[in-house]
This record gives structure tokens, sequence and C-alpha cells, in this order.
């Protein structure tokens, strides 16, 4: 069947609205209104203003991470160091920024430095995640998981070696406000993320490394072919999703006012389930930025109605988990009907 | 690169992981005057039983390209119900009976994976998290203790040999067998290589990749009892993140994550690999917060290696079949 005859029969036999709704891109975007609408009735709280800002601020830095970590699995990789990258930044920023003792403390530049310090670190993680993978031909699961291991405890190493505390505290006020401050009532956080969300959708659907990375996730082979620079792709998407890891950890350190080693710890299946929950595959080619927003926004809207019925920590993770299944489990009858047609 | 130096950095680079722990082994001996000590070395292997039992199911699954990140929720799971709801019973008939809820729990990964189509890394993604749910449900969020007998089991040797390593043995020596001498183990070697290939030799694709899952299943609950045996109370992160050394090992033992390329002796090398690092550290009284540090380089020099290897193969196997034109 051409795709002529297939416009035909599709206009001449529509879609049953149900099959639309999977099909739509929008569909995750759709449940996570439903799931909202369902909830306004079982805590009412969740629809003040105050909450809602509140899921606003808490998705900010999953979702700068969650955009880096798009990347990489749209040339069908994935990072897990990304977590790891977060505590590092957080620990080294804080240890370059703090009144106690801080290298640049006192300088006038220090959250300058600081932010650098944060961003040296994201790049230099994923410049070396990126190296192994495609000079050294090693698996990207393998890499990032012995990175992450690594910092992770070099994390909480450094910590010990620059303070006797678990967390290097008195950041400087300007800093906090990045995680915590609020212009006209919205988050200052907010504009960072928009900035890097923007700048992002730009890259993959505007730009040609941006068409690279959709070819080299697709088929690595046939881009080679066609003369599309592969390893140089694979290598910057590693590289974004550091510095991403990087920009995230600033608003996460900014929001506790403290660089601290155990930092994201938990996010790391968050961050990977939101992307996939959103629509991007694992297997890559597939994926965007607008999916992954509506994959974080899913994710924070439950842990906040979770956290607000106040259920014990047992529930959430159950329920959480059956909510991943259940999205996984739509997404791919969602596959196996576009397959079919 | 001449002949004989491209074989001779073959043979080591094929060798690498075997040099690697004879190089730790040197170095820890030389540090610490306990670490060469036979007393130790079951020590080792003692401790490294129940990542070795997990990791010898996680590389089955490995073999066919999947990947099971539920094992650590699995082991935790075990644990809870073992402490929980089966204090009264005998090891003998409790341990059989989370084995088999250890393979329900695999079941019903394999089900979501084979019927439903949905990848392997999401389905245990999920499972973790309600395995872990229901697992502090259970125990109420608090620390699970295990009942005398279980405690008993844990401490028992048998021919001077400590009871984990017996089960660690019979696991591996099932696995051996199973991997190695039946049309199931080449199936499942057949699926990791190709699956569409598999499937055309009349291979039932499916129910490979299913049963593969249960024994993943099965070995988590049992690395768990181990596990549970030898600490005496399972606390709320019991098993956390181990789907990651567990994965490791089986990767240091030489085991493909893209499927069809290991064996189970080489993850249990693997294993003891990863704890005489660790006993190694504790030996030489390192400090605690550079364990992850170094275990972690390990890793990478063993994978870094390996992939070098097979750079270094596809390079000689070229200079043999091109034909230079002259």
């Amino acid at each position: 069947m051409t795709s002529a005859d297939a416009t035909i029969a599709s206009k001449a036999r529509p879609l049953p609205a149900w099959k639309r709704l999977l099909l739509s891109e929008y569909l995750v975007l759709i449940l996570t209104v439903v799931y909202f609408a369902v909830m306004m009735f079982v805590v009412p709280e969740i629809a003040t203003a105050d909450t809602l800002l509140d899921v606003l601020s808490a998705m900010m830095p999953l979702l700068v991470v969650a955009i880096g970590q798009t990347f990489v699995l749209i040339v069908a990789g994935i990072d897990l160091s990304a977590p790891s990258i977060i505590a590092m930044a957080s620990v080294v920023g804080a240890s370059v920024m703090t009144g106690d003792a801080g290298y640049a403390n006192g300088s006038g530049l220090e959250v300058i430095a600081g932010i650098l310090a944060f961003l040296a670190v994201g790049s230099v993680i994923g410049l070396f995640n990126g190296t192994c993978v495609t000079r050294f031909n090693m698996p990207p699961f393998i890499v990032t998981l012995t990175t992450m291991m690594f910092f992770s405890g070099a994390a909480i190493w450094y910590t010990t070696v620059h303070t006797d505390a678990s967390s290097i505290g008195n950041l400087p006020r300007s800093f906090i406000e990045i995680g915590q401050g609020r212009v006209a009532g919205l988050p200052l956080s907010l504009a960072v993320v928009l900035v890097v969300a923007g700048a992002a959708h730009f890259i993959l659907s505007r730009t040609v490394y941006g068409r690279w990375l959709y070819a080299v996730g697709l088929n690595p082979k046939a881009a080679a072919v066609s003369g599309v620079p592969v390893r140089k792709v694979i290598f910057w998407a590693f590289v974004i999703s550091g510095v991403c890891a990087a920009i995230s950890s600033v608003l996460y350190t900014g929001r506790l006012e403290t660089g601290t080693p155990v930092l994201g710890q938990r996010i790391l299946l968050d961050v990977i389930g939101a992307a996939v929950i959103g629509g991007v595959s694992l297997f890559g080619g597939k994926g965007k930025i607008l999916w992954t927003i509506f994959g974080v926004l899913f994710l924070t809207v439950i842990d906040k109605s979770l956290q607000l019925m106040g259920l014990p920590i047992a529930s959430v993770f159950a329920i959480k988990g059956s909510i991943i299944l259940a999205a996984a489990i739509i997404d791919a009858q969602r596959h196996r009907l576009l397959v079919s047609r | 690169m001449s002949g004989f130096r491209g074989k001779f950095s073959l043979l080591v680079l094929q060798n690498a992981p075997l040099l690697l722990f004879a190089v730790l082994v040197i170095v820890f001996g030389l540090m610490s005057d306990r670490f060469l000590t036979p007393i130790n070395f079951v020590n080792i292997v003692n401790q490294a039983s129940h990542i070795a039992i997990i990791a010898i199911g996680m590389t089955f699954v490995l073999l066919i390209a999947g990947i099971d990140l539920s094992v650590g929720a699995n082991m935790y799971l075990s644990a809870a119900i073992l402490g929980v709801f089966l204090v009264g019973m005998p090891p003998l008939v409790a341990f059989p009976v989370v084995a088999l809820l250890g393979l329900a729990f695999g079941a019903v990964n394999a089900f979501m994976i084979t019927q439903l189509r949905v990848a392997a890394f999401i389905t245990t993604l999920a499972t973790l998290f309600i395995g872990r749910g229901i697992a502090l449900y259970f125990s109420g969020n608090k620390m699970v203790p295990f009942s005398k007998s279980v405690l008993a089991f844990g401490r028992a040797t048998y021919l001077g040999v400590p009871s984990a390593i017996w089960v660690f043995a019979i696991v591996l020596i099932i696995a051996l067998v199973v991997l190695k001498l039946t049309t199931f183990g080449r199936q499942v070697y057949a699926i990791g290589a190709d699956p569409d290939a598999a499937a055309k030799a009349g291979i039932n694709v499916k129910r490979v990749v299913f049963t593969v899952y249960c024994i993943c299943g099965v070995c988590a609950a049992v690395g768990g009892l181990v596990s549970g045996s030898q600490v005496a109370v399972a606390s709320s992160t019991f098993g956390f993140q181990k789907e990651f050394p567990v994965i490791a090992a089986a990767v240091l033992g030489g085991t493909s994550l893209f499927g069809g390329r290991g064996g189970v002796l080489g993850t249990v090398f693997g294993a003891v690999l990863i704890q005489t690092v660790e006993n190694g550290l504790v030996m030489t009284n390192a400090n605690p917060y550079i364990y992850p540090l170094v275990i972690s380089v390990i890793i990478f020099i063993a994978v870094f290696t390996d992939s070098s290897r097979t750079t270094v193969l596809e390079r000689l196997e070229r200079r043999k079949i091109r034909v230079e034109p002259d």
C-alpha cells in the first residue's frame, strides 16, 4: 500500500476517537490533566496557587536533567551519571562559594566562580563519558554506570575533605536566589529552565545537529554512510547531558541552600522514567523536548498528590511504580497500533 | 602493527581481567599479611556469594540482550516475606517458598516484556518501585529481623564450607549445566546473537525470554535469602541499588550487554573480583570513602580493556582478509 492509498483509506474510514486519542502526542498531557481533575476531589489542596507554584518549582531542576537525558536517549545512549554529576557539581560549586573558607570567598566574584565550577564539573564528566563511548567504543550503560559510582563516592569524599559536616552551607544570598527567588510571583528558576528548554528545542528541531541526532539514533550505519560525523554527534550529546545536569545542580543547590553530596541520589530513575513516559524511546531516534516536559510534569504532579495525601512511603513507591508501568503499557499498545496501520 | 606485537597485545587484552586480578592480589598481599590467607579467601567467596548468585541470573537476562533492574527490589521483597510471614517455618520449607515467590516476581516481569511488549528497562524499573513499595508495606518501614533458624543456617558450615558458598555452588552448577548442555542454553545464546534469525530457525523466542526472566527472579530471591541469613536484619535499604554491582559483576566477567556473548563462570569471576577489592581495601585499612572510587575504577579498566580487545580483534581480522592490490 503506498502512502497515497493510506491517506485515502484513513479518510474513508476515520479512526475511532479513542484510537486518535491514544495516538496523540499530547496523550501524557491529557492523562496529567485527567489525573489532576480526579485528584481535585481527593485532595482539594492540590488546586491552590501555592501548591501549583510548588509543583512548578519542584519540577524545574528535574526538567533540566531530563532535557539533557533526552539528547543522549535520542542517539540510543543512556546517561546514568547525571545524578552523580548533580552531587559532584553541588559540592564543588559550594566549596568555591561558601562563606566558610570557600576558595573564592570574599573575592566579590564568588557567585560567578561558583557557577563556573558547577558547569566545569558537568562538562568535564560529560566529556569523559563522551570520549569513552565514541573513542573507545565502550557501552554507554557501563561507562556512565562507572562514572556514576565514581562521582557519587567522590562527592562524599570531597565533602569530608572540605568540611566536618555532611554538607557545605553558608552560600551567598544572591546564589540562593537563583533556586528560591520569585519574580512577579513566578520562580526565578523558571527563567533558567525556559532558556534551556528553548535552546534545546531549537537545537533539536531547527539545526543540522538536531537532524543528525535523530539520524544517528535511528540507524548509525546509514547515518555514517550519508556523511554524518556519528562519533562527534554522540560525543556532544553526552557533553550536553553533563552541562544540563550541572545547571540542574545549580537550581537544586540554590533551593536547598547547601552543597550536598547525596543530592539527586534518588532521581536517576525518575529522570529516565519521565523522558520515556513522555514518549522518548530508549532505542534512539525518537524524542522531543515537549514530550519530556509532559513526562516530567506527569511525574511531578503524581509525586505532589501522593505527598499531599500523606501516604506512607510504601504506597508512594508502589503507586508510582504502577503508574510508570501503566504509562509504559499504554505506550507499547500505542506503538503496536502505529505499526499495524 | 607488526604481527607479533598485535598478537602479544591481543594476548594481554584477552586475559586482562585475570591479569588485573593477579595484580590486585599481589598488591593487597604485600600491603597486608592477613590478606593472602586461606581463611580470608573463603571469607571473600562467602561475602561474594549473594552478588554472584543474583549475577548468575542476570547473566541469562543479559545473554538475551535484556536487562533486569528489579533484582534489588526482589531481594528485599523476599527477605521481607521471610522475616514477616514465614517466621515459624524451618528454612528448608521457607526457602523454597520464597524462591517460588521470586519466580512469580520474575514471571510478572516476563509477562509484561513478552506479552505486552513493554521494554525490559521500563518494565523492571516499574517493578523495582512496586516491589520495594510492597516490601516496605509488609515490613511497616521497619527493620525486619530473621528467625533463629534462618540465622543458624547463615552461620552454619558443612564440611568446613559456609552454607552461603554451598548455595552459590549449587546455583552455579545448575546454571552451567543449563547453559552449556541443554537445548535451552543454546537457544538463549541464539536469541542473544540474533532474535530474528533465532525465530526463523524455529525457536520459540517468547517462551525462552519468559523463562530467562523467571530464572533471574529465582536467583534474585535466593540471593536475598543468602544475604539476609548473613546480615541478620533487613533494613529498609536492603538490596537498594544492588542491580548495579550485579550488572557490573556480569560485565566484568565478559558478558556483553548486547546479548549473545558471555557466561556464568566469567560472572562468578567478576563477583569475586569486586569482593576481593572491597576485602583488600578493608584489610589495608583504606579510607572507607575511597572504596566506591577504587571499585569503579577497576570496573572501568576491565570494560575498557574488553572494548579495546574488540577493536584490536577487528583490526587484526581486517588485515587477514584484505587483499592488497599491487
